[in-house]
């Protein structure tokens, strides 16, 4: 288990993390969520010691981080980084080395990573000769050469066309299936909500909402309402009150209500009008929550 | 993994990934091509005829030139063009022969069969001089044998030994221009390599911030090991290719019969072997150090100026240690371990400087290489995660701790 207790960390005049603290349980995918600037890209370099907090601290296992303790953590950063004119098998095998694999095991882990990501006819050619895609799937491998235990991934499918989405998907699906832990940031939110048992979201330094996907939506104090109406919506939508217009696309509007509104009365009065076509009346989806633990 | 190992590991790299990288194939290239073209090429362009001028007081002096100039063209091909000539002037007293002598008029002075006066000992020993020891040699063989009374062992002694006593108007033993010319050439060598190796760490270091690959890298090490690991790679690279260009330099040195090895000496390689790795290892460190203070290649020249100031200025004592090997900037340089690499070599070569000086400056140099470290290492934790414009060494100071 990776727990984040309380972490702090101020960069001169910039709160970064203020009193950040969630887990990661092994066996599950958690999704690190938190709009631009929330600190996300600060805690995961935490684990690495690439920040140090001003307070709090991190435990792996319940015990804190020693710099050996993360041989067996694997890190893919924001900015993705490998050497462009190293040979990509040559480059994977160095970082597994560095990670204290012996060099037969670093050369087959490597050749079984470059097969698994379509890659292994390239294993001889330089990094910077690679799409951006095919970099982004050797940044994952050199990740996951050292079959670590805990798997840290800064947006890890920002930029990849959705077949590339895929392979990634189910390849961190198999590590948290093995027994891994594994925790990725992304602003991909559905993709999120279909990947993640758990999810954290980080808002100006601090965790605003944290726990498994499905139990944050059905105890959620908000329900997700798609409704289509005929002619002026306005008279309908006020029914709802304490709602919150989504997004309205010609007829169709989205409203985000309480929990606890009163959707039997709601109806009545909607089908007297008679001008309701389509109504949909749901827990909310991920984007719903995070938007409600943002605003 | 042991934290040495991963040291290993990344000086593996550095020394693989580089060494065949065509940057490096090509500096080696060029600079054997460049050692090589140095010592051969005026060879090459030595040939047609030496035109030599010798100066003659008293008698017996004839006889010696007309022996040398046989000495000198018996190895040419028959019915070429004479790959010699000397011709004779002859003087009244020794004062004008001097004098033409100094103003160049002449190139070498005989006085009588027993002596031979030469400008200056000359870099690389005197080709002129040489074949007028032959040719003394050779006359007095002559007469013993016409004597009769040839020994066996007095002919050998003859045909080895130098019958002419070897003045030169400068006074210099001749020795001495050989010991320049090491010193000279060894400086710089020494100067290229600890300037080339450390604007390699510089750029190696600036490049893995360029490409974003260091935070990859630091997940896993620490940024000691990944500095020390950088300069030892380099370090075995750019030795390989400093040892192996004075190994063909002096081999080509040797085959063109420039200068002898053993006048080189091998405490002479062993004091500029040493100077390099004490050299090398100081300005690694700092230029490592301050290629972690930038993001983009562009700016790592600009940020490393100062310090190729200081090897500059390091170089220009030691030419002044050269004339003056004892003199107060090369002493005060002995002691100064940023200059002290490029002084010290210098001064030991011409055989110029007490023990305890160069014991003392090792000591100091290796001292501040130590010092070095840690000042550098912390600079170079505090920024490599730092991306963006330059960072000031205020910033990278604080930064380690952050």
């Amino acid at each position: 288990m990776l727990a984040f207790n309380d972490l702090h960390k101020r960069f001169d005049d910039v709160v970064a993390l203020d009193g950040c603290s969630f887990t990661a349980q092994r066996g599950r995918m958690l999704g690190f969520l938190g709009p631009n600037g929330a600190g996300k890209t600060t805690a995961m370099r935490a684990v690495f010691g690439l920040v140090r907090p001003d307070s709090g601290s991190i435990t792996w296992e319940g015990k804190p981080i020693a710099h050996e303790d993360r041989q067996p953590f694997g890190y893919m950063p924001e900015q993705r980084g490998l050497y462009p004119k190293m040979k990509t098998h040559d480059q994977l095998v160095y970082l597994g080395r560095l990670h204290g694999v012996p060099p037969g095991d670093a050369s087959r882990s490597a050749d079984r990573w470059l097969e698994r990501f379509g890659l292994l006819d390239r294993r001889d050619d330089a990094v910077e000769s690679l799409s951006h895609g095919n970099q982004q799937r050797v940044q994952l491998a050199a990740a996951l050469i050292h079959d670590p235990e805990l798997l840290v991934l800064d947006e890890p499918f920002s930029g990849l066309d959705p077949i590339a989405v895929e392979t990634m998907s189910d390849v961190l699906r198999e590590e948290a299936a093995a027994g891994k832990a594994v925790v990725f940031s992304s602003h991909q939110l559905d993709l999120v909500e279909d990947l993640c048992q758990d999810v954290a979201i980080i808002h100006e330094g601090r965790i605003v909402m944290e726990g498994g996907v499905k139990d944050l939506k059905d105890s959620a104090p908000i329900r997700h309402v798609e409704l289509e109406v005929e002619g002026d919506a306005e008279p309908l939508l006020d029914l709802l009150d304490g709602g919150r217009q989504g997004r309205s696309d010609g007829n169709r509007h989205t409203v985000i209500i309480p929990a606890d509104t009163d959707m039997r009365g709601f109806l009545a009065r909607a089908q007297e009008a008679g001008r309701l076509r389509h109504f949909t009346y749901t827990t909310p989806s991920l984007s719903d929550l995070f938007r409600e633990a943002v605003r | 993994m042991r934290p040495l190992a991963t040291v290993w590991q990344v000086a593996l790299r550095e020394f693989k990934e580089r060494g065949r990288s065509r940057a490096y194939l090509l500096t080696t290239a060029a600079t054997v091509l460049l050692v090589l073209g140095v010592i051969v090429v005026p060879q090459m362009l030595g040939g047609g005829t030496d035109q030599f001028e010798v100066g003659l007081l008293g008698e017996g002096g004839g006889a010696i030139v007309e022996r040398a100039t046989q000495l000198g063209t018996a190895s040419d091909d028959p019915g070429a063009e004479p790959s010699i000539s000397i011709s004779t002037i002859s003087y009244e007293n020794r004062e004008e022969a001097e004098s033409d002598l100094a103003a160049g008029g002449i190139d070498a002075v005989l006085v009588a069969d027993s002596e031979v006066i030469s400008e200056t000992g000359g870099f690389a020993g005197n080709t002129l001089v040489d074949l007028l020891q032959g040719g003394a040699a050779a006359t007095k063989l002559e007469e013993i044998l016409a004597g009769g009374d040839g020994e066996a062992a007095r002919v050998v002694e003859l045909m080895t030994s130098h019958p002419l006593t070897a003045t030169s108007l400068s006074g210099d033993d001749p020795a001495d221009d050989t010991r320049e010319l090491v010193a000279y050439a060894g400086l710089l060598l020494l100067y290229m390599a600890i300037l080339l190796y450390g604007n390699w760490i510089l750029s190696g270091v600036t490049e893995e911030k360029t490409n974003r690959v260091v935070e990859v890298l630091l997940s896993g090490l620490r940024p000691w090991q990944l500095l020390g690991g950088k300069i030892l790679g380099i370090g075995f690279l750019g030795m390989a290719q400093f040892a192996g260009t004075i190994v063909l330099g002096l081999i080509a040195l040797q085959a063109v019969g420039e200068i002898a090895i053993p006048a080189i000496g091998t405490t002479t390689l062993a004091h500029l072997l040493i100077w390099f790795i004490l050299g090398f290892l100081l300005y690694a460190v700092m230029f490592g150090a301050a290629g972690s203070l930038v993001s983009r290649t562009e700016d790592a020249q600009t940020i490393a100026f100062p310090m190729s100031l200081v090897a500059v200025a390091g170089f220009f004592v030691s030419i002044s240690a050269l004339d003056d090997p004892s003199g107060a900037p090369a002493v005060i340089g002995t002691f100064v371990p940023i200059v002290a690499p490029f002084v010290v070599p210098v001064r030991a070569a011409l055989q110029s400087i007490p023990w305890w000086q160069y014991a003392a400056s090792v000591v100091l140099t290796m001292a501040s290489i130590i010092g070095m470290v840690f000042v550098a290492g912390r600079i170079y934790k505090g920024a490599l995660l730092r991306f963006g414009g330059r960072i000031t060494l205020r910033e990278a100071w604080r930064g380690a701790v952050e």
